[in-house]
C-alpha cells in the first residue's frame, strides 16, 4: 500500500485550520499531521511480522521504540502525580511539616537524614533526579523561605550538588559518568543559593544559643533572653539541638572542603584537611544521635531498621522517587534502591578518607613518586568523587598541580637538568605531543580501574608512536656529525635521555595493564602462566631502561647498586 | 544482554527428551519473547525479538520438552570495528525447573556452530560479574575475560565482556615460523607483544 498517498491525503483534510483534531499549533519547524486513519487502514491491512517504515529507519533504529502506555517505556503513564504542582497540592511536602515544633524538628532531621542516603546513592551512580531531587523541598525553593531551617538546608544541597556536578564535568574524563551530572530541568542554579552558609551559619548560631540555654541551670537563666527554643519539649531539647547542630555544621564543613580543594595549585589542601577532620568528627556525632532519635520518634518504627534512611528510622516526608521522571529521562527510570542512612554515612566516611590521603600528598613534582602515589591509591577503589578530585589536582592549565610545566616534570623524569628546559629542541612539535600524552597519561589513572585498563591498553600505541618520532629525530640529530661522547651535541643527548624515558614509562604502562588484569578478575588460573611470562618480560625490560637511564645520566658509566634496579612500583 | 543460571527444583528428565530446534518464524517468536520475559528483567520490546530472530533466524535455537520450549538462545552476527566479523550471543534462558542439565550449554553450542561455519572470527557476550552459572558455562566453552565493564547494568552491578576467539588460519602459519610454546598471545596482547 502506499503510505505517501495516504498521509498526504490526511494532511491535505487537516490542512492549515485545525480546529477539532489537534490541539497543538504548528510552529516554525513544526507541522502536525493526525495519522489516525493512516493507521486504521495499517491495522486492517499488516500481516504479523510487517513493518512500515521510512527509508532509513530499519529493524535496529525500531529497538528503542517505545510503547506507548507500556509504563517500563512510557514516561507519560502517570505514576502517582502527574507534575511537582500536583504532588505538593496533594500535600507531598507540607510548609511547615507540622504545627507542633518537636514534631516539625523530627521530620526535619528525617529529612536531612533521607537526603545524605539520597546523595550518597547519587554519588554512586544514580541520577540526581530519582535521589537528591526526588525531595519536592528541593524543587521548589519559594515554598520554604518561610522556614529558616528548611530553607537554609535546602540551599546548602543545592549548592553542593551544583558543586559536586561541576566539579565531575570538569574532568571530562570519559562519559561513564554522563548519568551523575545530568541535571536536565532540575534547579541547581536556584537565585540565592551563594547565600546558603551564610544562612546556614544563622540558623546554626541560633541553634547554639538554644542548647546553651536548656543547658543553663535555672538559676543562671535569664528571663529577659528572649530565646525561643527549638522545639516544645523541654525534656529533649539538648538532644534536639544536637542532632540538628551536627547535621548543619557537617554540610557547611563539606561545602568548604569541596572549595578549598577547588583552589588552584593545590594551595587549599592543608585548609581542606581541616574541614575534613570536622566533616568526620560530625559525622560520628551524627551517627551517636541515632539513639536518641530512634528512642523519641513519632508514630511507629520501620522494622527493617538496617535498610532505614533515617537514624529515627521513620520514613522521610516529602519524597517522591518518580517526582521528576518526566524531565529525567526518555524513557522512566528503573526504581532504584537509596542507600541505608548507616551505608551512606560509611559512604561519606570513605569519601573523606580518600579526599584526605590527596589532600596530604605533598605535591611531589617526581613523577614516579607520583605514579606510585597514584597506584596505591587506587587500590582502595576510591569512588568517583574523590577520583575527580584526584585528577582535578593532577592536571591543572596542562601543569602538574598546576604548577609544574609538564615538560619540566618530563626532563626531571628522564633524568635531565633544568638547563635542558632553555634547549631550542624542547619546542619541537614532538615535544608537545610528548607533553600531551604525558598529561593524557595521567587522567587515566585517575579513572575506575575497568575503564582505565581499557584506555592504557589503548595509548600503548600513542607511546610507541611518539617514541618513533623521537628516534627519527635523534637519527638525524647524531648523524650530522659530532659524537655524543665528547658532549658536543646536546640536542642528540637530550633526545637519548628522553627516549630512554618514553621506554621505560612504555614498560611501566604495560606493566600497569598486566596487573590491572588481576585486581578486575579477567584472568582465569589457566591463562596465570601466560600473563606471568607477559609481566616477567615487561619487568625485566622495564628494570633495564631505569638501570640505563641511571647509567646514562651518570655519564662516566658507574654501575648503580643492584637494589634500586627493583624498587619499582606495583 | 542478559544470561540467567539458577539452581532450584529440578524438573525429571532425560537429557534425550530434549528437542532442539532452529528459529522456524513467526509462531516460535511469542515462544522465546514468554520465555525471556519471564526470566529476565530488562524490557525488551517485540521490536528488539524482531530485530535479531528475523535478521538472524539461523542463530536462535529453542529447546522442548514433551512440547513445551524451556530454553531459547538469541543471538546476532556482523561486522564489528577492525572489520572483524564478530557473533553477539544477545539472551540465554532456560527456565528453572530445567537448569543445571546442559541445555544452555546445547543450546549455546549449536549456536555458535553456527557463527563458526558463517566465518565469524570470534564471539562476544556480556554477563553479570556475579552471574557465576553463566561465567563458568562460558568459561568451560573457552570464553575469556576481555574486558570488564564498571557497572554495566542499571542495578550497578559490573559485567565482563566474554569473548571467545576461534582460532585462524594465519596463526598456524605464525606459530610455524616462531619459537613458540604452546601459547598464542590474546588478541588484546597482540599489540603489547609487538612492542616487546
Amino acid at each position: 500500500m502506499d503510505w505517501k498517498s495516504t498521509e498526504q491525503a490526511s494532511m491535505e483534510r487537516h490542512a492549515p485550520n485545525h480546529s477539532s483534531s489537534s490541539s497543538i499549533p504548528a510552529t516554525e519547524n513544526t507541522v502536525w499531521a493526525d495519522a489516525s486513519p493512516l493507521l486504521d487502514t495499517v491495522c486492517k491491512e499488516l500481516r504479523d511480522g510487517e513493518l512500515i517504515h521510512g527509508d532509513n529507519f530499519n529493524l535496529y533504529a525500531a529497538m528503542s521504540a517505545l510503547e506507548i502506555m507500556d509504563p517500563k517505556m512510557d514516561s507519560g503513564i502517570i505514576n502517582k502525580y502527574a507534575s511537582v504542582d500536583e504532588a505538593i497540592e496533594d500535600g507531598l511536602a507540607p510548609v511547615p511539616i507540622s504545627i507542633d515544633k518537636t514534631v516539625d524538628v523530627q521530620c526535619i532531621i528525617d529529612i536531612i537524614d533521607h537526603l545524605l542516603a539520597c546523595e550518597a546513592t547519587w554519588h554512586k551512580g544514580h541520577s540526581l533526579a530519582q535521589t537528591v531531587f526526588s525531595c519536592a523541598y528541593l524543587v521548589r525553593p519559594e515554598r520554604t523561605l518561610s522556614h529558616a531551617l528548611l530553607d537554609s538546608y535546602c540551599k546548602v544541597i543545592r549548592a553542593t550538588c551544583k558543586a559536586v556536578t561541576t566539579i565531575v564535568s570538569d574532568a571530562r574524563t570519559h562519559e561513564e559518568e554522563d548519568l551523575f551530572t545530568m541535571s536536565y530541568g532540575l534547579p541547581l542554579n536556584v537565585e540565592g543559593d551563594e547565600k546558603c552558609l551564610s544562612l546556614l551559619n544563622a540558623v546554626e548560631e541560633n541553634i547554639s544559643r538554644q542548647l546553651r540555654a536548656c543547658k543553663a541551670p535555672l538559676s543562671k537563666r535569664k528571663p529577659l533572653e528572649d530565646i525561643e527554643p527549638l522545639q516544645t519539649n523541654f525534656d529533649l531539647e539538648e538532644g534536639y539541638c544536637k542532632a540538628l547542630l551536627c547535621r548543619l555544621r557537617f554540610r557547611k564543613h563539606f561545602c568548604h572542603v569541596l572549595s578549598c580543594m577547588r583552589r588552584p595549585q593545590g594551595r587549599g589542601l592543608e585548609l581542606a584537611r581541616k574541614h575534613i577532620a570536622s566533616c568526620i568528627s560530625e559525622l560520628g556525632s551524627i551517627l551517636n544521635s541515632a539513639e536518641f532519635l530512634m528512642f523519641n520518634a513519632y508514630g511507629t518504627c520501620e522494622d527493617g531498621t538496617e535498610d532505614r534512611t533515617t537514624a529515627s528510622g521513620r520514613q522521610a516526608i516529602g519524597f517522591d522517587a518518580n517526582l521528576n521522571s518526566r524531565i529525567s529521562a526518555p524513557t522512566p527510570p528503573r526504581s532504584i534502591k537509596i542507600l541505608s542512612w548507616k551505608k551512606a554515612i560509611k559512604y561519606f566516611e570513605n569519601l573523606l578518607h580518600h579526599l584526605d590521603i590527596i589532600c596530604s600528598y605533598p605535591l611531589d613534582p617526581s613523577l614516579d613518586a607520583l605514579l606510585r602515589f597514584v597506584a596505591q591509591f587506587q587500590k582502595a577503589q576510591p569512588d568517583l568523587v574523590a577520583r575527580v578530585h584526584l585528577q582535578l589536582l593532577l592536571v591543572q592549565d596542562g601543569k602538574l598541580y598546576g604548577r609544574y610545566p609538564v615538560l619540566a616534570v618530563i626532563i626531571r623524569a628522564a633524568r635531565l637538568t633544568e638547563v635542558i628546559m632553555r634547549h631550542d629542541i624542547l619546542k619541537n612539535e614532538y615535544f608537545v605531543q610528548l607533553g600531551q600524552i604525558v598529561i593524557n597519561m595521567l587522567k587515566i589513572l585517575c579513572t575506575n580501574a575497568a575503564w582505565q585498563r581499557r584506555k592504557l591498553g589503548k595509548i600503548l600505541q600513542d607511546w610507541r608512536a611518539i617514541y618513533s618520532q623521537l628516534e627519527l629525530a635523534f637519527r638525524k640529530e647524531s648523524g650530522e656529525g659530532s659524537s655524543i661522547s665528547n658532549g658536543e651535541n646536546a640536542s642528540a643527548g637530550i633526545l637519548k635521555h628522553i627516549l630512554i624515558w618514553v621506554e621505560e614509562q612504555t614498560y611501566w604502562i604495560a606493566h600497569r595493564f598486566l596487573v590491572l588484569g588481576f585486581e578486575l578478575e579477567l584472568y582465569s588460573p589457566s591463562e596465570y602462566c601466560m600473563v606471568y611470562w607477559y609481566l616477567s618480560v615487561v619487568l625485566i625490560r622495564l628494570a633495564e631502561k631505569k638501570h640505563l637511564k641511571m647509567t646514562v645520566s651518570d655519564g662516566s658509566g658507574r654501575h648503580t647498586s643492584t637494589s634500586r634496579l627493583f624498587c619499582f612500583q606495583g | 544482554m542478559e544470561q540467567v543460571q539458577e539452581k532450584q527444583r529440578k524438573e525429571e528428565f532425560d537429557a534425550s527428551e530434549i528437542e532442539y530446534v532452529s528459529y522456524g518464524g513467526e509462531h516460535h517468536l511469542p515462544l522465546i519473547m514468554n520465555l525471556v520475559d519471564q526470566e529476565l528483567s530488562e524490557p525488551y520490546s517485540i521490536f528488539t525479538y524482531r530485530y535479531f530472530v528475523y535478521l538472524w533466524p539461523q542463530l536462535s535455537f529453542m529447546a522442548f520438552h514433551k512440547g513445551k520450549c524451556v530454553g531459547t538462545v538469541v543471538c546476532k552476527m556482523g561486522d564489528h570495528r577492525d572489520s572483524k566479523f564478530r557473533g553477539y550471543i544477545a539472551m540465554l534462558v532456560v527456565i528453572k525447573p530445567y537448569r543445571g542439565r546442559g541445555i544452555a550449554t546445547e543450546l549455546v553450542t549449536r549456536s555458535i556452530q553456527v557463527m563458526m561455519e558463517s566465518g565469524c572470527e570470534e564471539v562476544t557476550l556480556e554477563a553479570e560479574v556475579t552471574n557465576e552459572g553463566a561465567l563458568a558455562l562460558y568459561g568451560r566453552l573457552g570464553f575469556i575475560r576481555a574486558k570488564r565493564l564498571f557497572r554495566y547494568y542499571l542495578n550497578g552491578v559490573d559485567a565482563f565482556r566474554l569473548k571467545l576467539l576461534f582460532p585462524q588460519p594465519e596463526m598456524a602459519d605464525r606459530d610455524d615460523t616462531q619459537n613458540h610454546d604452546d601459547h598464542s598471545p590474546r588478541e588484546e596482547y597482540s599489540e603489547l607483544h609487538r612492542h616487546l
